[in-house]
């Protein structure tokens, strides 16, 4: 079943962006987390969307998002 | 095969190209359903270890996207740009490098307009309900990437505070992240020209539309990563070079585009709006982090019928990225020093954008190679790329690494480096003492000339030249033909 919690940063809400069909059957659906941005189809492997399994290195930390830079500041 | 100088004229789109390279044994179809991750990653990369002979591979079956089709490593290996620059599968690097600096600045622009009725990128158009994910079949490139990225657009724009200015159009190779249907943000810095393209929209507040062309004429795709200044043209560079014409037409939003590339994505920038983007794993083989970038939302998409999207894989090299952008990086540096430094006879900044290059230069006095590897780093590239110079004399090809090696070997001292602080260098650079700044590293690998006292040894001079080279390429061919 398509979980709604992000891979990256926890958070839940994430929303359906597109289903790929074949044959007119779903067959991946694509989502993306409002709070990180993090984009994922759930077909992928485990270790890529998976929270309990995904590298801790590339986590985002929702309660701090101020931490991440802007570019192209005047 | 005959006639690839001609064949490769003939060239006006990715369809085109693709053709030319099927003929040849360069492309080939992938029709066994892959899923979209891993499979496609998994076949780009497997594909790409070899640097020379690679294939471009068009998938035709990706699960979930029935009837789409893309294509990656189109410049995949040296083997695709000879057949681009209209010379044969086998040709060296170093003849590669010389052909295009021989064609640097020596040909005439031809542009010509066609109406947007009767270009093919616009056969089909869509003004709502886009949805990107829909329309291109995307994958995740590398798997920590943070989301869906378009690795190989070509970005044309118009300059916003001089937008009738044709040489002011940027056209720029700049990763896209999708985010949502309609939305996506570019990756950019300030002292790229989309860089401060926005910047200056932003201050001055007034719009940025952007056309971003996917599945290009290849000539563009090469020549829109090629370093050259901001009111050159890359439409004309790209003309120029190819000793072609180029046919353009107007995307909806009104900038100069390719009439035949597969599909334009039309875009407005979100003025001072960012949101997060990356990571991406990028050229120096390791991901961006994460940052707020500039937003666009998409205006309209215009294709071809049935379209090819094109896209990269680029992560730890080799990749398509190099041989895509190697050559064309190290034109610009050899032709830009020769202006000041005749002496310099080659250079391979094939590593890593110009992370590291080597520059052959014919030593004058004891020192010289210093002063030319000093004006490298003032290079339009070489400000924030040129990080280590291996400087080598004029009897060393510096796109043979063992001769190069054996350089450093013997014509190094260990003292005779020059390191040089807190330098600009590119943000991605994992080695920079912090983000944007680091330090730079000359090694002067030329012979020992007065008034050093050493002096040069006794070379052995095993035998060089036309006759050798042939020699070696027969060899091959024998060899070649002895398996056939």
């Amino acid at each position: 079943m398509t979980t709604t919690v992000c891979g990256r940063c926890k958070s839940s809400g994430a929303v359906t962006d597109h289903q790929g069909r074949q044959d007119g059957a779903v067959v991946w659906t694509i989502l993306r987390c409002p709070t990180c941005n993090f984009s994922w189809r759930d077909s992928e492997p485990a270790r890529a969307i998976d929270p309990a399994v995904r590298s801790a290195d590339f986590a985002v930390d929702a309660g701090d998002l101020q931490r991440y830079p802007k570019i192209l500041q005047q | 095969m005959n006639d690839l100088p001609n064949r490769a004229r003939s060239i006006s789109s990715l369809r085109d190209f693709l053709e030319l390279l099927e003929d040849a044994g360069q492309a080939i179809t992938w029709s066994d359903a892959v899923m979209p991750e891993p499979g496609v990653r998994n076949i780009a990369v497997a594909a790409s270890r070899d640097a020379n002979g690679a294939p471009a591979i068009v998938f035709d079956n990706i699960t979930g996207y029935p009837g789409k089709r893309l294509a990656v490593g189109v410049h995949g290996s040296w083997d695709n740009i000879a057949l681009l620059l209209g010379r044969p599968k086998g040709t060296t690097i170093r003849e590669l490098f010389f052909e295009i600096a021989g064609r640097w600045g020596d040909q005439e622009a031809q542009i010509s307009y066609v109406p947007e009725a009767q270009a093919p990128v616009h056969e089909c158009r869509l003004e709502q309900d886009i949805n990107l994910y829909d329309i291109l079949p995307v994958y995740r490139i590398n798997e920590y990437d943070g989301g869906f990225y378009i690795g190989k657009a070509s970005v044309a724009s118009r300059d916003p505070l001089d937008p009738d200015n044709f040489g002011k159009q940027n056209v720029g190779i700049y990763r896209l992240q999708i985010q949502g249907p309609d939305s996506f943000t570019l990756m950019t810095i300030p002292s790229h020209d989309m860089g401060r393209q926005i910047m200056a929209a932003e201050r001055e507040g007034v719009p940025l539309k952007i056309a971003v062309m996917l599945g290009n004429h290849p000539g563009l795709a090469v020549f829109a990563a090629t370093p050259i200044g901001y009111e050159e043209s890359e439409y004309s560079y790209a003309s120029a070079m190819m000793g072609a014409p180029i046919r353009l037409t107007k995307s909806g939003n009104g900038i100069d585009i390719l009439a035949d590339s597969e599909i334009v994505i039309e875009a407005e920038l979100q003025l001072g709006e960012r949101e997060l983007e990356g990571p991406f794993g990028e050229f120096p083989g390791s991901y961006s982090g994460v940052r707020k970038a500039p937003i666009f939302k998409v205006t309209a998409v215009s294709h071809r019928r049935d379209p090819i999207f094109e896209n990269i894989y680029i992560g730890r090299g080799w990749t398509e990225h190099d041989t895509l952008i190697g050559l064309h990086t190290s034109a610009p540096i050899y032709a830009q020093l020769r202006q000041s430094f005749p002496e310099v006879t080659a250079v391979n900044a094939l590593y890593q954008h110009g992370l590291t290059g080597i520059i052959s230069v014919k030593n004058r006095m004891a020192g010289f190679a210093k002063t030319v590897a000093l004006r490298a780093l003032s290079t339009p590239h070489g400000v924030m790329y040129l990080k280590n110079l291996i400087m080598v004399d004029a009897d060393v090809d510096p796109f043979d690494l063992n001769q190069v090696m054996w350089a450093l070997s013997t014509r190094t001292r260990a003292d005779d480096i020059i390191v040089l602080p807190n330098m600009p260098a590119v943000p991605i650079d994992p080695s920079a003492v912090i983000p944007g700044k680091g330090h730079r590293l000359i090694i002067d690998a030329t012979s020992y000339l007065p008034p050093d006292p050493v002096g040069e040894a006794h070379l052995v001079t095993p035998p060089t030249g036309d006759e050798i080279d042939a020699l070696s390429k027969r060899i091959r061919e024998m060899q070649l033909g002895a398996l056939s």
